[in-house]
């Protein structure tokens, strides 16, 4: 029986020890926190936890307009919600050890590195080390919030993501240091909730992976909502007040708030497992350096998640933790980054699939767009949710899709429709032709990809 | 009818001049082709303008929209009651529903705007 050694069950490591477990593997998998790492525990699952508590704080705020009558007032509390949010979390953990415990697969609670090629030393949490022996080992560390040096933090006023996940006190008025995708969701989490919120960030626009007009529209939906969105700014200093926390620009400028929160990006986990005694190469970010089979330069051992680097998705982890388990038990596989969706969950959601359009730009490629706004589909309108667009991008010569890039409601989920067209090389006449239930917000994909052709059926006369 | 005191830019906004400034808005035409205006980013004052350039972007019910800006110049005065009844240009385009008042850089730039007269004319011209 092939023996698979697993450092960290993140949305990576326990994907891997599954798909082992499924194809006959006896897999050991070594945890130093909680099953299911950053995503379950510290990212995706809680924050949307949350999020659904704050939409329904919205909704209760605005229900005069949907023919509500509220009689007293509707109040936030962010201690009821942060409990829901545990008890979801809680459940999923359950959920993940059950099925550890379903497949035979050893869960061990504490630290490994690696002392051979094919042998890992686990450190328990209650002191006891152990040895396990393996065919091949699997790192899955993941990542953790970067700190900017200089930056005091304290968890209670300077704080990262992970500490705004047992706040129960709503903030007065919070700084935002990184406006990409965790500052942004928690922006909206918090303005929602009261906060007076103060983005700063480094890049000319927010959200700088996304498609420009998507940036563009998120920045006026915030001005909408009052965070002050300032970009092309640097936070030279962050110092401790009475009342809180005061960050001061590079030209000198100075906010005051009572907490601040540092999400400029993420930290991978690479301290303490041996790599360098291993020989295990590391890129310049010193990210563990892998081939598309998942494989480091050190035969039997292999890398997922964001210890790789590259796209820093708990879905793209999970499909590497499937690649790199079907390689170890004697399968052949290999990742395909071309159709990855990623989305983000603000409000307006955004989401999105290949190439934004300054990328399309750069490479050269000849191409056309097509886009629809949200407020031009009338389930949006019966919804009451019409801010955003669904923009497509096509290939000019074979009308191949390229890209998509939706901000509006439903986004992260409207978008698989794209991801599937690009994972089967499909054209936007492929799009068009296909019909879609009325009413619903995926006609608008097929009013983009007619607009990419001109010829949008709900487009006046120009 | 739009008014004769005006001067009126292609892109479908007015000015009324006051000395090296102008009130601007948008034309009765071009609220009426928005439908009902749900938001209007106001600019900052002293946010520079160049004409025929991105002024700002205002929604309605049926679409986006990117106002153009008839001069070149900067904002010393926004609308402010815009913030919370958009839809004052849509009900009163020239007069309560004012959007800025812009100090010109360039006062020429209004005679090569249309009078009332010649707006009419452009309209007609477009089959609107």
């Amino acid at each position: 029986m092939m023996r698979l050694g697993i450092i960290g069950a993140g949305p990576g490591g326990y994907v891997a020890a599954l798909k082992a477990a499924r194809l006959g593997a006896h897999v050991t998998i070594i945890e130093d926190t909680e099953v299911g790492g950053t995503c379950l525990n510290r990212g995706c699952i809680p924050t949307k936890a949350l999020l659904a508590c704050t939409e329904a704080y919205s909704r209760a705020r605005e229900l005069d307009k949907f023919g509500v009558d509220l009689a007293g007032a509707v109040t936030p509390n962010l201690a009821k919600m942060q409990d829901r949010k545990d008890r979801i979390v809680q459940t999923q953990v359950k959920g993940i050890r059950g099925l550890f415990k379903s497949w035979g697969i050893a869960l061990m609670e504490g630290r490994g590195r690696l002392i051979s090629s094919h042998t890992i030393e686990a450190t328990k949490k209650d002191g006891s080390v152990e040895k396990i022996d393996c065919d091949a080992i699997i790192i899955a560390t993941g990542s953790r919030p970067a700190l900017l040096p200089g930056f005091p933090f304290d968890g209670k006023t300077v704080l990262t993501s992970d500490d705004t996940l047992s706040m129960t006190e709503i903030p007065t008025s919070m700084i935002i240091v990184g406006a990409g995708v965790i500052g942004c969701e928690w922006a909206c989490i918090f303005r929602e909730l009261g906060t007076e919120v103060t983005m700063l960030e480094l890049m000319p626009r927010a959200v700088v992976t996304e498609d420009e007009e998507v940036s563009d529209l998120l920045a006026r939906e915030f001005k909408k909502k009052k965070i002050k969105l300032m970009t092309s700014v640097k936070v030279e200093k962050v110092e401790f007040t009475e009342a809180g926390v005061r960050a001061t620009l590079g030209d000198g400028k100075t906010i005051d708030a009572q907490k601040l929160l540092v999400s400029v990006g993420r930290a991978l986990n690479t301290e303490g497992l041996g790599l360098e005694e291993q020989g295990i190469a590391r890129g310049p970010r010193g990210q563990i350096t892998v081939d598309d089979k998942m494989q480091t330069n050190v035969p039997g051992v292999y890398a997922v998640g964001d210890v790789t680097g590259g796209m820093m998705l708990a879905h793209v982890a999970s499909e590497q933790g499937t690649v790199a388990a079907l390689n170890a038990c004697g399968h052949e596989a290999s990742m395909d980054y071309a159709s990855v969706p990623a989305a983000v969950f603000t409000s307006p959601e955004i989401a999105s699939v290949g190439l934004r359009e300054h990328q399309a730009k750069e490479r050269g490629i000849k191409y056309r767009t097509g886009k629809v706004e949200f407020r031009a589909l009338s389930k949006a309108h019966a919804m009451g949710e019409i801010a955003g667009f669904i923009k497509l991008i096509a290939e000019h010569d074979t009308d191949k899709l390229l890209g998509a890039h939706i901000i509006g409601p439903h986004a992260s989920d409207l978008v698989h429709e794209a991801a599937l067209a690009m994972r089967r090389g499909l054209t936007i006449n492929d799009l068009e032709q296909t019909i879609h239930a009325h009413p619903t917000l995926s006609e608008g994909m097929r009013e983009a990809a007619e607009d990419v052709h001109g010829r949008g059926t709900h487009c006046p006369k120009t | 009818m739009n008014p004769i005191d005006l001067r009126y830019h292609k892109e479908h906004s007015w000015v009324k001049p006051e000395g090296n400034r102008v009130v601007m808005g948008i034309t009765d035409f071009a609220q009426g082709e928005l439908g009902d205006i749900v938001y209007i980013d106001l600019s900052e004052t002293d946010a520079e303008l160049e004409a025929n350039g991105e002024f700002s972007e205002i929604e309605s019910t049926k679409r986006t929209y990117s106002i153009i800006s008839p001069v070149t110049g900067t904002i010393v005065k926004v609308n402010e009651d815009l913030a919370d009844t958009p839809e004052l240009i849509n009900e009163d385009p020239y007069e309560k529903g004012w959007i800025a008042v812009i100090e010109l850089t360039n006062p020429s730039e209004l005679d090569s705007m249309m009078d009332s007269d010649e707006y009419e004319k452009f309209l007609a011209s477009k089959g609107k």
